[in-house]
C-alpha cells in the first residue's frame, strides 16, 4: 500500500496547476478546466484519506463533489456562451466593466 | 365687585388681538376697511382699563393673575397704579387715533391692512404694559417693534418708506439685543443667588417682577448695575435716546396716524415704561440711574437743537418727541436722589406728552392732508383756512413749550398747560433738587436749555405753518369731523389734563412702589435718597428764580420764534444759511449720517468686521474643510485603482492572501505561539 503522502503530493501538484491556470490563462474555457482540476485534486485527497482511515465518508463526499462539479460546469459554460454572444470571444481579460 | 376686573383683565389684550384677526380676514368686505372693529375692540379695552383703574384706586391692591408656563417661568397679568395709568393712556390715545384714521386713511386702498396692524400694535403695547414678568414683557416688546416696522413701511411702494422701516427695525434691534442679554444675565443671577432660598416654595417664578424686586438684595450689586444698564440699552433703542435715536425721524415715512400713535404717544414710551417698571432694580443700582439721567438730559438737548432746523413738519415733531423722551429719562434718572417720586414725575410727563404730542401729530396730519405737502416752507397762512386745526395745534404747542403761570397754585396745583405742569415737576423737583443736594447743575442746565429750544422750534413750526402769507398756491380746507373732533378732544386734554390731575396722579402713581422698600433698596447702592417731606422742604426754600426760569425760557422761546418767523424782524436767511457753521452742523444733523452710515456702517462694520469675518469664514474655516475633503478625494482616486474589474486579479489577490495567512499560521505554530 502506498503511503498517504504520495497521494497528497500528487493532489497538491494538481491543485497548484489549477490555481496557476485560473490566475494566468485568458480563455474562459481553460479557466473552467483549471477550476475542475482544483476540485478533482480535492477529490483525490478525500478518497485517499477515506481509504487511509478505512471509512466510507470521504468517498461518498467525493461523489457529491463530482456531481457538484458537473453542475458548476453546466452553469459556467452557459455563462461563457452568453459572454461569447455579446463579445464574440471568451477572453476574460476584456471583461473589466465592473472596475472603478 | 373686587374680582370683577381681575377675571376680565385679559380681555384688555385679547379684544384688540381679536380685532386684528377679524380685520385682517374680513376687512375688505366691510365698510371703511373694517376700521370700526378695532375701534369697538379698543373702546372696550379702554372701558375695562377704566374699570381696572377704579378698582385699584378703590382697593389699593394691584390686580394680579399668574399661571404656570414651564419650569420656573409663568405668564400673568399685573396691573398696579403705574400699569393702570399706562393702560388708560395707551387705550385712550389709540382709540382716538383709530377714530381719526377713519377720516385720514379714507382714500387709502390698503385700509384693512392698516387697521389690522394698528390693532395688533395696540394689543402688543397693552401686552407690554400688562406683563407681570420680564420675559412676557420682552415678547410683547418685540411684537411692538414688529408692528412699528410694518407700519413705518406701510406705503411699501415708496423706497424711502421701506428703507425707513428697515432702519427702525435694525436700530431698535441693537437695543433689543442688549435688553435680551440683560434678561439672560438676570435669569442666571436669579438662579444662582435667589433660587436656593426659594426651594420648597410653590409657584417660584424667577422672572416675575414681584419675585425679582423682593430678592434684589441677594443679587451682587455690580451684576445689578450691568443688568440695569443692559435694560436701559433696550430702552435707549425703543425710546430713541442718543445714540440710537436715528431711526425715529425716518420713521415719519409712515402714515401720520402711525407717527402719532406709535412714534409719539405709545411705542416710544415703552422704553420709559421699562425703566419705570424695573425702577426698584435701577434704584438698587444708582450708577445706572445716573447714566439714565445723563443720557436722557443730553438727548433732550441734542434732539431739540435739530428740531430747530428741520423743514419737514413731521420731522420737527419727531425730534421734539426724542427730546421729550429725554426729559422723561432725565426725570427717572433723578430717582437717584428723590426716590420713587421720580417715577410719578416721569410718568406724568409721559402721559401729558402722549396727549399733546398725539395732538400735534394729528394736527400736522390734518395740515398735510389738506395741503398735500410736508414742507413747512411751502405752508403759511393756513390759519384762516383751517381754524380748528390751527387752534388745537396752538394749544398743543403751548403745552409742549410748557407755558404756564409760575408761583400761582390753587389747592396745591400749578396753573398752566399740561406740559408746563409736568416738565416743571421734572426740572424743579427733579433736577433742581438733585443740583441742590449734589451741587451738580448739569442735569438742570440740560433741562432748562432744552426747554428754551423746545419753545423756539415749536412756535417756529406754528408760525411758519399758520401765519404769514401762503407761500404756495394750494387750496387748503378744513378736515372732516372725525379728524377735527379728535383734535379738539386731545387739545383740551393737552391744556387741562395736567392741572386737573397733578396731585391725584402723583399720589396714585407715586404709590406704585412702596417708599420704605425703595429707601431700603437705595441703601443697597449706598446712596441716600430723600423722602417726600424733605423734597417739599427743599422745593419750598428754593430761590424763586428756579421756578421762574422754565417759564421764562418757554415764553422767551415763544417770543423769539415770533420775532423771527412771524414778524421777521430778524431775517431767517441771516441765521439759517450754510455759511453759519453752527447752522451747518445742526442742519446736517451733526453729521450723524456720515458717522453712522459712512463711518460705522460702511467703513467699520462692513469694511473691517464683515470683510474680516468673510475672510475667516471663506478662507480659514471653509479652507480647512475643503482641504480635508480634497485630501480624501485625492486618496480615493489613488486607492480606487485596485478595483480593476478583472476577475483574475481578484483571484490572485485571494490566493495571495490565503497563502500569506497560511504562512503566518505555520510560522506561528512552528515558533509555538499557538
Amino acid at each position: 500500500m502506498l503511503p498517504i503522502s504520495y497521494f497528497l503530493i500528487v493532489s497538491a501538484i494538481v491543485f497548484c496547476i489549477g490555481v496557476y491556470g485560473v490566475m494566468t490563462l485568458r480563455s474562459g474555457i481553460m479557466i473552467m478546466m483549471c477550476v475542475e482540476l482544483m476540485i478533482n485534486s480535492a477529490n483525490v485527497n478525500l478518497v485517499a484519506f477515506s481509504s487511509h482511515f478505512g471509512q466510507m465518508n470521504g468517498q461518498v463526499f467525493a461523489l457529491f463533489c463530482i456531481a457538484l462539479a458537473a453542475a458548476e460546469a453546466a452553469i459556467g459554460f452557459a455563462i461563457l456562451m452568453s459572454i461569447f454572444r455579446s463579445n464574440k470571444n471568451i477572453n476574460i481579460d476584456n471583461l473589466n466593466i465592473l472596475r472603478w | 365687585m373686587v374680582n370683577d376686573v381681575t377675571n376680565i383683565a385679559y380681555l384688555i389684550v385679547a379684544l384688540p388681538v381679536l380685532a386684528f384677526v377679524l380685520t385682517l380676514a374680513f376687512g375688505k368686505k366691510l365698510p371703511s376697511g373694517g376700521g370700526y372693529i378695532p375701534i369697538l375692540a379698543i373702546a372696550l379695552s379702554c372701558i375695562i382699563s377704566v374699570m381696572a383703574f377704579l378698582q385699584i384706586r378703590e382697593t389699593g391692591m394691584p390686580i394680579e393673575i399668574s399661571s404656570h408656563w414651564f419650569a420656573v417661568l409663568n405668564v400673568g397679568i399685573f396691573i398696579d397704579p403705574l400699569a393702570s395709568v399706562m393702560l388708560l393712556m395707551v387705550s385712550f390715545v389709540s382709540l382716538l387715533i383709530h377714530i381719526y384714521a377713519i377720516g385720514y386713511m379714507a382714500h387709502d386702498p390698503a385700509k384693512p391692512r392698516y387697521f389690522a396692524e394698528t390693532a395688533l400694535f395696540t394689543a402688543a403695547m397693552l401686552g407690554v404694559v400688562l406683563a407681570d414678568n420680564i420675559l412676557q414683557f420682552f415678547v410683547a416688546w418685540e411684537l411692538v417693534g414688529l408692528c412699528s416696522y410694518l407700519l413705518i413701511g406701510f406705503w411699501n411702494h415708496k423706497p424711502t418708506a421701506a428703507a425707513a422701516g428697515k432702519k427702525a427695525f435694525l436700530t431698535t434691534r441693537v437695543g433689543d439685543v442688549l435688553f435680551m442679554a440683560g434678561i439672560v444675565i438676570l435669569f442666571f443671577n436669579m438662579r444662582e443667588h435667589v433660587l436656593p432660598h426659594l426651594s420648597g416654595q410653590e409657584d417660584v417664578y424667577l422672572l416675575q417682577f414681584k419675585t425679582i424686586f423682593e430678592h434684589l438684595g441677594m443679587i451682587p450689586s455690580e451684576q445689578l448695575t450691568l443688568i440695569t444698564l443692559l435694560f436701559f440699552g433696550g430702552a435707549v433703542g425703543k425710546s430713541g435716546q442718543f445714540p440710537l435715536h436715528v431711526w425715529l425721524p425716518d420713521a415719519m415715512e409712515g402714515p401720520t396716524t402711525v407717527s402719532a400713535l406709535i412714534h409719539a404717544a405709545t411705542m416710544v414710551t415703552a422704553g420709559v415704561y421699562l425703566v419705570a417698571r424695573t425702577f426698584p432694580m435701577f434704584i438698587a443700582a444708582p450708577d445706572s440711574l445716573m447714566v439714565v439721567a445723563y443720557v436722557g438730559g443730553f438727548t433732550a438737548l441734542f434732539a431739540s437743537t435739530m428740531g430747530l432746523v428741520m423743514n419737514d413738519i413731521k420731522r420737527v415733531l419727531a425730534f421734539s418727541t426724542i427730546s421729550q423722551l429725554g426729559y422723561m429719562m432725565l426725570g427717572l434718572g433723578m430717582g437717584a436722589v428723590i426716590g420713587a417720586e421720580a417715577v410719578g414725575f416721569a410718568m406724568f410727563h409721559l402721559i401729558n406728552h402722549a396727549f399733546f404730542k398725539a395732538c400735534l401729530f394729528l394736527c400736522a396730519g390734518s395740515v398735510i392732508h389738506s395741503t398735500g405737502t410736508n414742507d413747512l416752507r411751502e405752508m403759511g397762512g393756513l390759519f384762516s383756512k383751517m381754524k380748528i386745526t390751527g387752534i388745537t395745534m396752538l394749544f398743543a404747542s403751548l403745552a409742549l413749550a410748557g407755558i404756564g403761570i409760575p408761583f400761582l397754585k390753587i389747592l396745591g396745583t400749578p396753573i398752566g398747560t399740561s406740559g408746563f405742569v409736568s416738565k416743571d415737576a421734572i426740572i424743579v423737583e427733579g433736577t433742581y433738587v438733585f443740583a441742590h443736594l449734589s451741587h451738580n447743575w448739569i442735569p438742570f442746565a440740560f433741562g432748562i436749555i432744552a426747554a428754551l429750544l423746545t419753545a423756539i422750534y415749536t412756535f417756529r413750526l406754528w408760525f411758519m405753518a399758520f401765519t404769514g402769507k401762503p407761500r404756495q398756491e394750494r387750496h387748503p380746507h378744513e378736515s372732516p369731523f372725525t379728524m377735527t373732533g379728535v383734535l379738539s378732544v386731545l387739545a383740551i386734554f393737552a391744556m387741562v389734563f395736567g392741572m386737573l390731575t397733578f396731585l391725584p396722579f402723583l399720589e396714585f402713581v407715586g404709590h406704585t412702589y412702596d417708599h420704605e422698600e425703595i429707601h431700603h433698596l437705595a441703601g443697597l447702592g449706598e446712596y441716600d435718597i430723600i423722602d417726600h417731606h424733605e423734597l417739599h422742604h427743599i422745593v419750598g426754600e428754593a430761590n424763586p428764580i428756579i421756578f421762574l426760569l422754565p417759564v421764562v425760557v418757554g415764553v422767551g422761546g415763544l417770543l423769539l420764534a415770533w420775532v423771527i418767523y412771524n414778524r421777521r424782524w430778524i431775517s431767517v436767511a441771516s441765521i439759517g444759511n450754510w455759511k453759519n457753521p453752527i447752522f451747518a452742523v445742526i442742519a446736517r444733523r451733526y453729521y450723524q449720517h456720515e458717522i453712522f452710515i459712512e463711518l460705522i456702517a460702511l467703513k467699520f462694520t462692513y469694511g473691517v468686521l464683515a470683510l474680516t469675518a468673510e475672510f475667516i469664514d471663506r478662507r480659514i474655516v471653509d479652507g480647512i474643510i475643503d482641504a480635508i475633503s480634497d485630501f480624501f478625494v485625492a486618496g480615493a482616486d489613488i486607492v480606487k485603482k485596485v478595483q480593476t474589474g478583472v476577475v483574475q486579479n481578484y483571484a490572485t489577490a485571494t490566493v495571495a492572501g490565503v497563502a500569506l495567512l497560511g504562512l503566518i499560521l505555520s510560522f506561528l505554530s512552528i515558533t509555538g505561539v499557538i
